[in-house]
C-alpha cells in the first residue's frame, strides 16, 4: 500500500484544529470571509458551520472551502485576536440568521398552522409555521427553534424568560 | 417587460432618478435581508446593460410566507424608503449570479472577472425567483429574448382571492382562515343521509326520552302529593295506580334508553368504519411525497383519532345538541307555565355558572392537550427504547434509560395532578352553583307553601326540574369547544380526500404491455425541497438489455434517479422517456408492472414467506413461487425453516437476517419478472458470503432485462456494461470499468480508495 494512501486515509480520520496565531482571517473586498493557514496555503473564500450550532455557538466551528471541503477547526473562537473575533461572529451571525424571538404579539394554532406575530431581535416578524413538533422544536428543556412553512428559522433562548403575556401565548404549544 | 417580481413604484421612482428607466429593464426580484443580516429591502434588477442593485434603510417589520399579501405589502411603506446603497455592474464584467444556501437563509452571489462579491442575503422564502434570476441572466447577458416558457418554473406563490393571505400549503389552494366552517360543517351533513335512519331514530329516541322525563317530576311530584296524597285532590288515595304508573314510565324510559344506546352503538362502529375506510383508500392514492412530507405518527393520527373526532359529531355532538336544545326549552317552558316567579329563582345562580364554566373549561381543555402531548412524549420515549434495546444492554445504559423514562413519566405524572385538581375542584363548584338554585327555590317556595300560595307538589315537582335544567345548560357551555374540535379534525380528514397526488395519469395514457426497456433522461433536474436540486442536468442513455451502473458518494442523487425512472416523483425539468415515450404520458400500470426494484431496504409485510415472495404477482402458482426462491438463492434457507414457505414473518413473525430478507425480496422481483430492474444498493448490508450468493442470484436476474444498478462496492458493478459517475447530482464520468480506469479520474481514485480499504482489512479483492 502507498504512503500516499496512507497519509490521505491519515488525513481522513484525524481533526486538524487551526492554530490561532497561525491562521489569518480577513475580510476580503467582496465581503466574504479569506484565510491563510500556517503552512502557507491561501484560501480567498471560506465558510464557516458550527459543529454544534444549538448549544456551543462559539466552539468548534469548522472552516470550509466554498466546495465543502473542511480545511480545519477552529476549537474556540475566543483563541483568536479580537477583531478576529469580530470578523468571525459577523461571518456567522450571517450564516446561522435567525431573528430571536422577544416578544409574542399574537399566537394562533388553526388548522394544523401556527401564525405568529412577534417581536424579534431583527425587527417585527409576522410568519406561519406548521403545528407539531417538526417546526417547534425544544433544543433544550428552555430553548425553542421554530420553523416556518419556508424553513426560516426564529429562536427563543429561554421561554421562562418571555414576559408574563408572551409566555401565556406560548402556553398552547408547550 | 418586466418579469419575476413587479417593483413598486417608489423603488421605480428612485431607480429613474439614476438613470435606470423601467423600458431597460428585464428582470427584477426583491430580497429581504442585508449582508449584515438586517431586515431590508434589497432590488435586485437586470437591465439590458447592467445589474443593479438598490437597498432601502433597514426595516422594522417583515412578514412571512402564509400571513397575508396586504400586510407584505405595507411593510414596504414607500414612506420609510430611501436608497442607502446604488451600485452597478456592467453585464459585460459580471460572469454570473450563484446563490447558496445558508444554515437557514440564502445568500446572492455575484461572480466578476475581479472575484466573486456578496450583494445581499435573504430569507428562503425569496429563494425561487433568485435561483431563476441567476439562470436567466444567461440569456440576458447573450442578448436573447425572454420568452414565457422561461417563467414556468417561476410558479408564483398563490394567495387567497378572499383576503390576500398565501395559502400555507402552496399544493392546495385552500385557505385555512377564510375557510368557511359552515362549509365543513354543510359537508360533514353531507355524510348523514348515510346513516339517516339511525340517525333520525336516535333523536326520536332520545326526544321520546326526554319526554318522559320531563312527565317524571310531574308524576312524583304534583300529581302525588296534591292530587293523590292530599286531601280533596282529584286521584286521592289511589297510591298504588300511581305507582303503577310511574313504574310504567320508568320502564318505558329504560327501554328507550337502551334501543337507543343499541341503534347508537352500531352506528358509531359503522360511522368509524366508513371513515377510517375512506381516509384509508384515499391515502394509498396519493403520491410518495406526501408521505415523506408527513410523519408517520401525524398520519396514524388522522387515520385513527381524526375519524373518532368526527364520529362524536354523529353519535355525540349532533343528537344531544337537538336534544338539550328540546330539554331546555321544554323544561323552561313547563317551569314558567307553572310558576313563573319560582321558574326566574332558578336562573338566577344559571348566568354565574354559565360564566364560571366559559371561564373553566379552556384551562381545563388546555390541561388535557397538555395530559395528551405528555403521555405521546412518553409513549416515543417506550417505543424509542424498546427498538433500541440491544444498544442499551450493550452498553450497559439501563439506569440511564430509566431516568429518561422518569423524567417523561413524571412529566405525565405532573400533569395528571393538576387536572386532577382541576376537575375536583371545578365540578364540585359547579354542582354547589346548582344546589344554591334548588335552595333559593325552596326558600322562596317554602314560605310561599307555608302561606298557601303554593301547593307541596309543585315545590317538589320544581325541585326536581332544577336538577334536570343544568345538565344541558352545562352541554351548552362547550359546545363551541366541542363543535372546533370536530371542524378541525373534518378539516383535516378532508384534506387528506381532497389532497390531489403529485404524480398523476394523463387523462388518455399510452398503453405499452410490452416494454423493450429503452431508457433516456434528458437533461433532468431534480430536488425534493424546493431550492435544494439533488440531481442537475442528468442526461443518460440505456439501451434495451443492458446493465449500468451508478457510482458515488451517497448523498450524490443515485437513488433519486431510481425514484425518477419508477415515477415516484415527477422530474421538474428535462424528461425521462421509456422506449421513446415521456414516463408522464405512460399508464402508470404499466410503467409500474414492468419495473423491479430490489433495493437495500428490504420490506416484508406481515404474512407468510410465500405471501411476501407474491407479493407483485398474488396470483402465482406454487411452481413459480419455488422456482423464484430457487433463482434467488433463497430455497435452501426457506426449507431449512420449520415451517418452510409457510414461515410468518414480518412484525412478530419470525426473525430473518438480512441475507435472507434480501433474498426473499429479489426472488419478489424475479417472480414480478419486469423488463426493467433496478438493483439499490441491493447487496449493501450483507457479509461477503452472502453477497456472493445475492450476486449469482442477481446474475440470473438480470439476463434479458434493462438493468441499472446503483453499488457502493464498487467491485459488484465490474461487469456492467456502462458506469455513471455521480457526483453532487451531476454525472461527472461515464464509461466501461476499463475505461475509466484507464481515465484516473473521479472513479480511479474512488476504486483504489476502496480496495486499498480492503487490502488493509486482509479481505483483499
Amino acid at each position: 500500500m502507498g504512503d500516499s494512501s496512507q497519509k490521505q486515509l491519515l488525513e481522513f480520520t484525524t481533526v486538524t484544529y487551526l492554530d490561532p496565531e497561525k491562521s489569518k482571517f480577513s475580510r476580503t473586498p467582496g465581503g466574504f470571509l479569506s484565510l491563510v493557514t500556517e503552512d502557507g496555503r491561501e484560501y480567498p473564500r471560506v465558510n464557516l458551520h458550527r459543529a454544534f450550532p444549538f448549544t456551543q455557538t462559539n466552539e468548534f466551528i469548522s472552516v470550509r472551502d466554498p466546495e465543502g471541503n473542511e480545511i480545519g477547526i477552529i476549537r474556540s473562537l475566543y483563541d483568536f485576536p479580537r477583531e478576529v473575533i469580530k470578523l468571525l461572529e459577523e461571518e456567522m451571525n450571517r450564516r446561522y440568521f435567525a431573528p430571536v424571538i422577544t416578544k409574542i404579539y399574537s399566537l394562533k394554532e388553526e388548522f394544523g398552522y401556527t401564525y405568529w406575530d412577534v417581536q424579534t431581535d431583527a425587527g417585527h416578524c409576522r410568519f406561519t409555521a406548521r403545528s407539531g413538533s417538526s417546526s417547534f422544536i425544544f433544543i433544550t428543556d428552555v430553548r425553542i427553534l421554530v420553523v416556518d412553512v419556508d424553513g426560516n428559522r426564529f429562536e427563543i433562548p429561554d421561554f421562562r424568560e418571555l414576559d408574563e403575556k408572551s409566555r401565556k401565548k406560548l402556553e398552547i404549544l408547550l | 417587460m418586466v418579469r419575476l417580481e413587479a417593483i413598486p413604484e417608489y423603488v421605480k421612482k428612485s431607480l429613474a432618478e439614476r438613470n435606470v428607466w423601467p423600458a431597460s429593464i428585464k428582470l427584477t426580484a426583491g430580497a429581504d435581508l442585508s449582508i449584515d443580516g438586517d431586515f431590508c429591502e434589497t432590488w435586485i434588477v437586470i437591465t439590458d446593460e447592467s445589474l443593479v442593485l438598490i437597498r432601502g434603510p433597514v426595516t422594522s417589520s417583515v412578514s412571512f410566507t402564509g400571513t397575508g399579501e396586504k400586510s407584505r405589502t405595507k411593510a414596504r411603506e414607500s414612506k420609510s424608503w430611501r436608497v442607502d446603497a446604488f451600485e452597478t455592474y456592467p453585464l459585460e464584467e459580471v460572469e454570473g449570479l450563484k446563490v447558496e444556501n445558508l444554515a437557514s437563509s440564502c445568500i446572492l452571489i455575484l461572480k466578476t472577472k475581479n472575484g466573486e462579491k456578496a450583494l445581499c442575503c435573504f430569507t428562503n422564502s425569496h429563494s425561487r425567483k433568485f435561483r431563476l434570476m441567476a439562470k436567466l441572466l444567461d440569456k440576458v447577458k447573450k442578448g436573447e429574448e425572454l420568452v414565457d416558457e422561461d417563467f414556468v418554473d417561476d410558479r408564483p406563490l398563490s394567495y387567497c382571492p378572499k383576503c390576500g393571505m398565501l395559502y400555507p400549503d402552496q399544493a392546495r389552494p385552500v385557505c385555512p382562515r377564510c375557510l368557511d366552517k359552515r362549509s365543513i360543517f354543510l359537508r360533514v351533513l353531507s355524510f348523514v343521509p348515510r346513516y339517516k335512519v339511525q340517525t333520525t331514530l336516535i333523536i326520536l329516541f332520545m326526544l321520546l326520552s326526554s319526554a318522559l322525563n320531563l312527565l317524571s317530576p310531574y308524576l312524583g311530584g304534583q300529581v302525588l302529593f296534591d292530587e293523590v296524597l292530599a286531601e280533596g285532590g282529584k286521584y286521592y288515595g289511589r297510591v298504588f295506580e300511581i305507582i303503577l304508573v310511574i313504574i310504567l314510565a320508568r320502564l318505558l324510559s329504560l327501554l328507550i334508553s337502551i334501543t337507543y344506546a343499541r341503534i347508537n352503538a352500531g352506528m358509531t362502529a359503522e360511522v368509524i368504519y366508513d371513515l377510517k375506510t375512506e381516509i384509508f383508500s384515499a391515502m394509498q392514492r396519493l403520491s410518495l411525497s406526501f408521505y415523506s412530507r408527513k410523519q408517520t405518527g401525524s398520519l396514524m393520527t388522522r387515520v385513527n383519532s381524526d375519524a373518532m373526532h368526527l364520529q362524536y359529531f354523529f353519535h355525540d355532538g349532533l343528537p344531544y345538541f337537538i336534544v338539550n336544545c328540546v330539554n331546555i326549552i321544554g323544561i323552561g317552558t313547563v317551569m314558567v307555565i307553572m310558576n313563573w316567579k319560582l321558574a326566574l329563582m332558578v336562573l338566577i345562580p344559571a348566568p354565574l355558572i354559565v360564566l364560571f364554566l366559559r371561564k373553566s373549561w379552556p384551562k381545563l381543555y388546555a390541561l388535557f392537550g397538555r395530559r395528551y402531548r405528555k403521555s405521546s412524549s412518553m409513549n416515543s420515549l417506550l417505543n424509542d427504547t424498546f427498538k433500541g434495546f440491544r444498544v442499551v444492554k450493550a452498553f450497559g445504559k439501563e439506569m440511564r434509560e430509566i431516568e429518561r423514562f422518569g423524567r417523561a413519566n413524571e412529566g405525565v405524572y405532573s400533569v395528571d395532578i393538576g387536572l386532577g385538581n382541576m376537575i375536583h375542584t371545578m365540578f364540585p363548584l359547579v354542582s354547589l352553583g346548582m344546589t344554591l338554585g334548588g335552595i333559593i327555590v325552596w326558600a322562596a317556595g317554602g314560605t310561599q307553601v307555608i302561606s298557601g300560595s303554593l301547593s307541596f307538589g309543585t315545590l317538589m315537582t320544581f325541585a326536581n326540574y332544577i336538577g334536570m335544567i343544568y345538565g344541558p345548560l352545562e352541554f351548552m357551555t362547550h359546545i363551541v369547544d366541542w363543535w372546533n374540535s370536530c371542524m378541525n379534525s373534518a378539516q383535516r380528514i378532508f384534506e387528506v380526500l381532497d389532497a390531489v397526488p403529485e404524480v398523476t395519469e394523463k387523462p388518455d395514457p399510452v398503453r405499452l404491455p410490452d416494454m423493450k426497456g429503452e431508457i433516456e433522461l434528458k437533461n433532468v433536474t431534480f430536488s425534493y425541497e424546493p431550492n435544494k436540486p439533488v440531481l442537475q442536468d442528468i442526461n443518460i442513455k440505456i439501451k434495451a438489455g443492458e446493465v449500468i451502473g451508478l457510482v458515488g458518494h451517497s448523498g450524490a442523487g443515485k437513488s433519486t434517479i431510481a425514484n425518477l425512472i419508477t415515477r415516484l416523483y415527477d422530474v421538474q425539468e428535462g424528461s425521462i422517456s421509456i422506449d421513446g415515450i415521456n414516463v408522464k404520458d405512460l399508464a402508470i400500470k404499466d410503467l409500474r408492472k414492468q419495473i423491479g426494484m430490489v433495493s437495500q431496504e428490504t420490506y416484508l409485510f406481515i404474512g407468510t414467506i410465500a405471501e411476501n415472495i407474491s407479493y407483485a404477482k398474488p396470483d402465482a402458482t406454487m411452481e413459480e413461487i419455488i422456482s423464484a426462491a430457487k433463482a434467488a438463492n433463497a430455497h435452501e434457507f426457506i426449507m431449512k425453516l420449520p415451517d418452510g414457505y409457510d414461515t410468518r414473518i414480518g412484525t412478530g413473525g419470525r426473525d430473518l437476517s438480512g441475507g435472507e430478507r434480501q433474498r426473499i425480496s429479489i426472488a419478489r422481483a424475479i417472480l414480478h419478472d419486469p423488463k426493467i430492474l433496478i438493483l439499490d444498493e441491493a447487496t449493501a448490508s450483507v457479509d461477503t458470503d452472502t453477497e456472493r450468493q445475492i450476486q449469482e442470484a442477481l446474475e440470473k436476474l438480470v439476463k434479458g432485462r434493462t438493468t441499472i444498478s446503483i453499488a457502493h462496492r464498487l467491485s459488484t458493478l465490474r461487469n456492467a456494461d456502462r458506469l455513471y459517475v455521480l457526483e453532487n447530482g451531476k454525472i461527472v464520468e461515464e464509461g466501461t470499468h476499463a475505461e475509466l480506469i484507464r481515465a484516473r479520474g473521479v472513479y480511479y481514485k474512488l476504486y483504489t480508495k476502496q480496495s486499498e480499504a480492503l487490502k488493509m482489512r486482509g479481505v483483499g479483492d
